[in-house]
């Protein structure tokens, strides 16, 4: 019988209990058990990129994640987030912008870009285009949000010459 | 409400082979995409899963003590596109890796996950059956390997049998100066390919080439083979690209229709060709 059953699951930074059936993904335990709504539920099928969260320090479909296949790993979501200088550069440049016009795609946009700057601070556009490559937004046609990308990275790099 | 009533997390593939043969409805799951996507469109309702991310000795890229380059089942995409083990012929693997799907997606999904899916488009196969792989299996009664090109069978279908598993990939040892590499066609970036196709240059002069996504399994040819590996050009690069061209039997879809796939064979072909000398 498939009962819910309690998983310890560690989500920004904390042990966070939460109730799920085997078949449950991380994405609904984060929207509609933990009201961690931040992750969009888009296609459901790994397609759209708008679920997407950190899983272990790299971005990954929370609707492609089972909840039970999660426990130990360390999963991050933007509501994490809100404290970390690379996402706040982003989210000031996405506004900026303009980069976005439903905004139902920008909250996985937001957790590629900030991998993408992590690990490469002085990203060409080729490369904003290749990491955001599988996160799809239907409203802006892209070029906003690779200028608003480039323009946080450019203002993260100023800080650290200051620095 | 979904048949799932149980999920197991083994720490070894003598676990999850013991699990999967007590349940023929257990089904193992690797990175779990395409798996989930399924379950969530409710394609598929398996009674259990095997989640095969616990087991350590199917993880990451090795090289045995004969050479040869050992690819864990479990080794993510993201990975296998960045190993320096992956030289020589073992190329057209690695860029074949670095061409699935997008950036996130290369994140989660595994090469045992990928071929033991067969889909006709995705990017491995043509690449493993340029390279010369072969695919270690787990089972109840042990191990055992297949040659790549008698891995795939059909439409979706593999020499996997009920309650075995991929355990790892194997390649040719690398050799210096040998180059592979991957073409592919699609629609959009991050796409199923529409056709592909492989090659692989040894340093012989030897060529080995296969074509993806026009048939239910990767398209190969000795004589093909034989072909291109006495000469390269045009002529011969065309004369092998028909012999391809003969032996698919592609699906109209929505990724192109069947007569289109057929016109891209001998092109992608031709320009895997001139690629992998490129490199030499």
């Amino acid at each position: 019988m498939n009962a819910p059953q309690t998983l310890n699951l560690r989500i920004n930074g904390e042990s966070v209990p939460a109730s799920a059936l085997l078949h449950d993904t991380l994405l609904t335990v984060l929207r509609d058990r933990l009201q961690l709504t931040a992750a969009k539920r888009g296609c459901n099928q790994g397609v759209c990129g708008a679920c997407t969260v950190s899983v272990d320090a790299q971005p990954m479909r929370a609707c492609l994640s089972l909840a039970h296949n999660c426990e130990g790993a360390e999963v991050l979501t933007l509501e994490g987030l809100n404290n970390d200088p690379r996402m706040q550069a982003l989210q000031h440049s996405f506004a900026r912008a303009g980069a976005f016009q439903c905004g139902f795609c920008t909250a996985g946009m937001l957790v590629s870009a900030r991998a993408l700057i992590e690990q490469n601070p002085a990203p060409d556009d080729a490369a904003v285009r290749s990491a955001l490559s599988g996160n799809l937004c239907r409203c802006t046609g892209y070029v906003k949000i690779i200028a608003a990308v480039q323009s946080a990275a450019a203002a993260l790099r100023e800080e650290v010459a200051a620095s | 409400m979904s048949a799932l009533q149980g999920f197991f997390r083994p720490k070894t593939v003598a676990e999850a082979v013991a699990l999967l043969a007590q349940d023929p409805d257990a089904k193992p799951m690797a990175g779990g995409a395409p798996l989930v996507a399924m379950l969530n469109a409710r394609v598929i309702e398996p009674a259990a899963l095997v989640s095969l991310a616990g087991i350590a000795e199917i993880q990451g890229i090795s090289v045995l003590p004969d050479g040869r380059v050992r690819i864990g089942a479990f080794t993510r995409h993201r990975d296998t596109a960045a190993s320096p083990l992956l030289a020589g012929t073992c190329g057209a693997v690695k860029h074949a890796a670095s061409q699935i799907a997008n950036a996130t997606v290369r994140n989660m999904g595994t090469i045992g996950g990928s071929i033991a899916f067969a889909d006709p488009g995705l990017d491995y196969p043509p690449a493993l059956v340029a390279a010369g792989a072969e695919v270690e299996i787990a089972g109840a009664d042990g191990r055992r390997s297949v040659a790549v090109r008698d891995f795939f069978v059909d439409w979706y279908t593999t020499a996997l049998e009920p309650g075995e598993m991929v355990t790892a990939v194997l390649l040719p040892a690398p050799e210096a100066g040998a180059h592979g590499v991957y073409v592919k066609h699609a629609r959009v970036a991050g796409d199923y390919a529409t056709a592909s196709a492989a090659a692989c240059l040894a340093k012989d002069g030897s060529v080995r080439v296969a074509v993806g996504g026009c048939g239910p399994t990767p398209l190969s040819s000795d004589e093909a083979n034989a072909i291109l590996s006495a000469d390269r050009s045009d002529a011969s690069v065309a004369k092998a690209g028909a012999l391809l061209e003969a032996l698919a039997d592609p699906l109209d879809d929505v990724r192109g229709s069947a007569d289109y796939r057929r016109i891209l064979i001998p092109r992608l072909l031709r320009r895997a060709v001139r690629s992998v000398e490129g490199q030499a």
